[in-house]
């Protein structure tokens, strides 16, 4: 049968231990968890019947849910749903291949955890709030060419400068909040990857990758920050499982 | 797995959770071609690329506008270059049946390519 | 209206595991796959250089999770 695989574990001296947490648990579809080894990286892995129930929103819940429970007690590299190989010898081998890049990604990992947050605006609200600042400057630098009249094209680019100009403004608040937000993550040793205006709505989803120990801090650092820019909604989400963390494409 | 990730948040739940929806359901990135679709699944890989290089043109062309540095002649046939260049793209999305949302054209992030 | 904060909590919760563990993560190959009449041929890298896949077999299984 074929096998999923949920996660690679660092299995440095600890073989033992996860092999008796997997033994009190039980993968999809009831089929128990057993691992692929080699050196120090192993595979958390289940026999896995694709012609069985439906893969659907259940089961990668419940797939998530495992990887969770396992990487309360161990250092791990959670693996995207529905990663299935055809056996465990081509599991160990691709382990092997890929050896150097798993241990790096083990090791920047370890003890840590990710958190996610996202920042959302009201789009309407910002607009208005830029235009008035701004209706200004926009106006007198729109003037009209020399013969006194403005052509079709120059009144296109005239709209075109005025949304650009709208856009640069937003991403230099957009900057801002990041500024003020990295002065605290840094100081908590934090890897941080910031996506800007993802829609008119999310400006900011951002991931960290921190120490366990310092959820609090970051916490209360991010609360710092909300009070800054209260016309905005932040969401901050975790601990998760490093998924952010590891782009690694198994070959 | 613990029923709430959620550590702090500020703003409607409500609102919060539909946005979020909204992103999650954003992430599609397979193109799928079979033998009906072939001719508009290949145009929307094209047409997306091609959309991409031209907001890109485009906005290139705004902040050397913006920059002041060029004569009124330069502007206005930058802007019916462009002008031009826009209503094509809406001819070929028209005909392709093709929105920017099918496009996926979320530029958003344009700002960290720029 | 308490049992609503409850519900929210957890639609966001869910929301936010789902686009990890569905998007996010190690994965086998790469990341866009172009299928074919069924049939999974080749995937863009971000760079958009084509390349080949190793087994039809993996990509169908990520391909049959995604579709759904």
């Amino acid at each position: 049968m074929e096998k999923l695989i949920y996660s690679l574990v660092s299995a440095k001296n600890n073989l033992e231990a996860l092999n008796a947490l997997l033994a009190e648990m039980k993968g999809i579809s009831g089929f128990d968890l057993f691992v692929v080894a080699t050196d120090e990286v192993a595979a958390v892995v289940s026999d896995f019947d694709r012609s069985g129930t439906a893969t659907d929103r259940t089961m990668a819940i419940e797939y998530a849910g495992l990887i969770e429970i396992m990487a309360q007690h161990f250092t791990l590299l959670p693996v995207r749903f529905g990663s299935v190989m055809e056996s465990t010898d081509l599991i160990l081998k691709m382990l092997e291949r890929n050896y150097h890049e798993i241990q790096q990604n083990l090791q920047k990992v370890d003890n840590k955890c990710e958190f996610g947050l996202k920042i959302l605006c009201d789009p309407e609200k910002i607009m208005a709030d830029m235009k008035s600042k701004t209706e200004a400057i926009i106006k007198s630098d729109i003037a009209p060419s020399a013969e006194g009249k403005n052509s079709v094209y120059r009144e296109w680019v005239n709209k075109k400068l005025t949304e650009h100009r709208l856009e640069e403004m937003m991403i230099t608040f957009v900057d801002s909040v990041i500024a003020a937000l990295s002065v605290s993550l840094t100081r908590l040793n934090t890897i941080y990857k910031f996506k800007k205006m993802v829609t008119a709505t999310t400006i900011i989803d951002a991931v960290f990758l921190l120490d366990k120990e310092k959820k609090d801090a970051l916490i209360q650092s991010v609360e710092v920050i909300e009070k800054q820019f209260p016309g905005l909604n932040f969401l901050l989400t975790g601990p998760w499982p490093p998924y952010n963390f590891v782009e690694i494409v198994l070959k | 797995m613990e029923e709430n990730k959620i550590l702090f948040s500020t703003g409607s739940l409500d609102g919060l959770s539909e946005e979020i929806g909204n992103l999650v359901n954003r992430e599609e990135s397979r193109l799928k071609l079979t033998p009906d679709n072939a001719d508009s699944g290949l145009a929307k890989l094209v047409l997306t690329l091609i959309e991409l290089i031209r907001k890109l043109v485009e906005k290139q062309a705004m902040r050397r506008v913006d920059g002041g540095l060029l004569t009124d002649g330069e502007i206005e046939r930058l802007g019916e270059t462009l002008m031009k260049l826009e209503m094509k793209m809406e001819e070929l999305k028209k005909h392709f049946n093709l929105t920017d949302r099918d496009l996926n054209l979320n530029l958003g992030p344009l700002g960290d390519l720029m | 209206m308490y049992d609503n904060v409850i519900d929210r909590s957890k639609d966001i919760t869910i929301l936010e595991l789902l686009d990890r563990v569905l998007n996010k993560g190690v994965i086998l190959t790469g990341d866009i796959v172009i299928s074919v009449a069924d049939v999974d041929l080749v995937y863009l890298g971000v760079k958009l250089m084509l390349s080949s896949v190793e087994t039809m077999e993996q990509l169908k299984a990520g391909k049959g999770i995604i579709e759904k």
